[in-house]
């Protein structure tokens, strides 16, 4: 039992982290229905860019907050200089449009931070064993923050009237074009929120994962199929299908073998799309957020 | 909705793939073909990028210190040298690719790498059959077994093994969990703790394996927790090792750990952070180099290498800059006794007697292409975030 709930927790510090990078996915693809492939590398480079600022003298919180604006200022750039001039942007267009800008960026933080692969300091070092369970305080952190995070997201969509708008963006374009709400501005709105919540997530990880040039990749693949298995239109099901996925995954190394660790993603995203590709939450399969 | 989301998942996941195998090469200059007359081509095939650049960026700041050095003295006999280095992206077939490539096109004298056992094994394939000298740093004896083309200059994992062996058994331990690396640097290595421990009673009771880059071991270290041994192994490279080290001393067992000589490097210490305080390892003398006895034959050396190479580049070199120090040095002297001739290279290396180097004092014979005995092995524990020699009879 303590082993259950120990892989458990562990499972559950893992999928905040993907819930997080989920969100992102769901958050550019309901408005414009691009599939973000740099959603991993804004995580990357938010843990990446937190190590520096933090090895520069900076206060923790202060390199976090660095790190955030860091990349939302790269989403919301990327939005502006390679999404929104694409006049006809389909989701296939946008996934090669997105490889590109992934791969660019890894080379730019290759370049910039060097290979190695660094840890950023815990925001709370140490942890603290409960029935047996042993709990690394940054664990508490990740799903602290990423809870706040998601609720605030969920609020956003469903009670502030931006939010809204984003949402008529997504099931409605041209009545929302007519009653005057900017898609423009509503995409761009949404790489800024990709970007904010894909760095909070890499800044969060950083001391237990470790953040290098090339984390992003894997990263970015977990929070694909988490977002998938909420149906890529839900925060909730993304939220949740991180959760399940994190789980699933460190149950499968604990109880079946490590190495198939990586493969649970995978067999799950082909057993969700054949079963129920609505997601595993989705009921129906119209847009939602 | 339905049918787009799946079409869209399977798009996203094989672009990604393509992605994923399609990252850039880096290429060093390229010259004229090599000859007897023109320049001395070394190449070195390192994982510069990858999960093995802990070991790959040192390793090609030590070779640009000693480039730089022969460049300066004016070469090899007068001859320039030309040093060629590639990133196998701490892959197989990045090893294998760039070895045709150093050994095909730039056509080199001699062949330095790889940083790890994998990627070494991959380019040995193309060493024997094309017949040229090539000296791995990286650790599996399976590098050289049997190898006539082929040598290395980290020490064997089996001699690491014995001097694991001999610390328990004084200790009086008799079962070990493992935790290894699932790439080549744990291959094989279960069985050889087995095989040496067998007349001292001493066996392996559990093995987990771990991704060289992978991020979380929660899984793998409550197992090897549940299976209670006397003492547990963590056998993996930085910073994989590291976190397997801080990862078994966050679930608060206090069965001692041990760790291989893969980690002899500065990623270690920080990413183990305070929970790497009290493990012992068995490694080569440089990170010890301090606290040598002012007798130890290797001491002036190190304590020369050290000093040149933190003056380059402003930190201290790790173990595995040392593997590339003595891969280099044993081929320059190769190149300068026996010319570029390819046959005459590899018999001179074969009877290399008393080169002391960085991580040991080498002696190779046609049987034995590593050259390195239990003996430049230290056990190394760690205090307070430095290497500290071990106070034991068993480091003599």
């Amino acid at each position: 039992m303590t082993d259950f709930l120990q892989l458990l927790f562990a499972g559950l510090s893992q999928g905040g982290v993907y819930a997080l990078l989920a969100i992102g996915f769901v958050a550019i693809f309901t408005v414009s229905g691009v599939i973000n492939l740099a959603q991993g590398e804004f995580a990357a480079l938010g843990g990446l860019v937190a190590i520096s600022a933090r090895s520069s003298g900076m206060p923790l919180p202060l390199a976090a907050v660095v790190a955030v604006a860091t990349v939302a200022l790269a989403a919301v750039a990327m939005e502006r200089l390679a999404i929104s001039p694409v006049r006809r942007m389909t989701t296939l267009v946008s996934l090669i449009l997105t490889l590109g800008i992934s791969t660019a960026l890894k080379a730019l933080m290759l370049l910039v931070f060097g290979p190695d692969a660094e840890g950023l300091e815990a925001v709370t070092e140490g942890g603290a064993t409960v029935a047996g369970v042993s709990i690394r305080y940054q664990d508490l952190w990740i799903l602290g923050v990423a809870a706040l995070v998601s609720a605030a997201v969920y609020w956003f969509y469903d009670r502030t009237l931006t939010g809204k708008a984003l949402r008529a963006c997504a099931e409605q374009p041209v009545a929302a074009r007519l009653v005057g709400i900017s898609l423009g501005r509503a995409s761009l709105l949404s790489f800024l929120i990709a970007g904010v919540v894909g760095a909070i997530g890499g800044v969060l990880a950083s001391p237990v994962y470790f953040t290098s040039w090339e984390s992003g990749l894997t990263l970015g693949l977990k929070g694909f199929v988490a977002a998938t298995l909420g149906g890529l239109v839900s925060v909730r099901g993304a939220v949740l299908g991180g959760l399940v996925l994190g789980v699933l995954e460190t149950f499968t190394a604990g109880y079946i073998s490590t190495g198939l660790r990586d493969a649970v993603a995978f067999l799950l995203l082909i057993v969700v799309l054949v079963v129920r590709p609505a997601g595993i939450f989705g009921r129906t399969a119209e847009a939602r957020v | 909705m339905r049918r787009t989301t799946v079409q869209i998942a399977l798009l996203a996941v094989t672009v990604l793939g393509v992605g994923a195998c399609a990252e850039s090469t880096e290429s060093s200059a390229s010259g004229p073909s090599g000859s007897a007359t023109g320049p001395i081509k070394i190449g070195a095939i390192l994982d510069i990028t990858g999960a093995g650049a802990s070991l790959g960026v040192p390793e090609r700041q030590a070779l640009e210190l000693l480039d730089e050095q022969v460049q300066a003295a004016g070469g090899i006999k007068g001859r320039p040298v030309q040093l060629l280095i590639e990133d196998d992206q701490s892959t197989e077939d990045g090893a294998a690719k760039a070895m045709s490539k150093l050994v095909d096109q730039e056509k080199v004298d001699i062949v330095l790498g790889a940083s790890r056992t994998g990627p070494s094994l991959a380019m040995k394939a193309v060493a024997e059959s094309s017949s040229i000298p090539m000296i791995s740093m990286a650790a599996n004896q399976a590098i050289v077994q049997g190898s006539k083309w082929v040598f290395k200059s980290a020490q064997n994992d089996r001699v690491v093994i014995e001097r694991m062996i001999d610390y328990m058994d004084e200790k009086g331990y008799s079962s070990i969990g493992l935790a290894r690396d699932a790439s080549g640097f744990g291959e094989g290595v279960q069985e050889m703790f087995d095989e040496v421990g067998a007349d001292k009673g001493i066996k392996v009771k559990a093995t987990e394996r771990f991704a060289p880059d992978a991020t979380d071991f929660t899984a793998q270290m409550v197992n090897l927790r549940d299976a209670k041994a006397d003492v547990n192994v963590i056998w993996g490279i930085p910073p994989a090792a590291g976190l397997a080290q801080k990862a078994y001393r966050q679930l608060r067992d206090e069965t001692p750990v041990m760790q291989s000589h893969g980690i002899g490097n500065q990623v270690f210490l920080d990413s183990a952070g305070a929970d790497a305080n009290g493990l012992v390892a068995p490694l080569g003398r440089l990170v010890v180099a301090g606290q040598l006895p002012a007798d130890d034959p290797q001491r002036q050396v190190i304590t020369t290498f050290v000093d040149e190479y933190t003056k380059k580049f402003g930190a201290g070199p790790s173990t595995f800059s040392g593997h590339a120090y003595d891969a280099w040095k044993l081929a320059v002297d190769a190149l300068t006794a026996a010319g570029t001739d390819k046959a005459a290279v590899r018999d001179h290396l074969e009877q290399v007697k008393g080169y002391v180097g960085i991580s040991g004092v080498f002696t190779m014979t046609p049987t034995d292409h590593s050259g390195l005995s239990a003996d430049a092995l230290k056990l190394v524990t760690v205090a307070n975030g430095t290497w500290k020699l071990l106070d034991d009879p068993a480091n003599g």
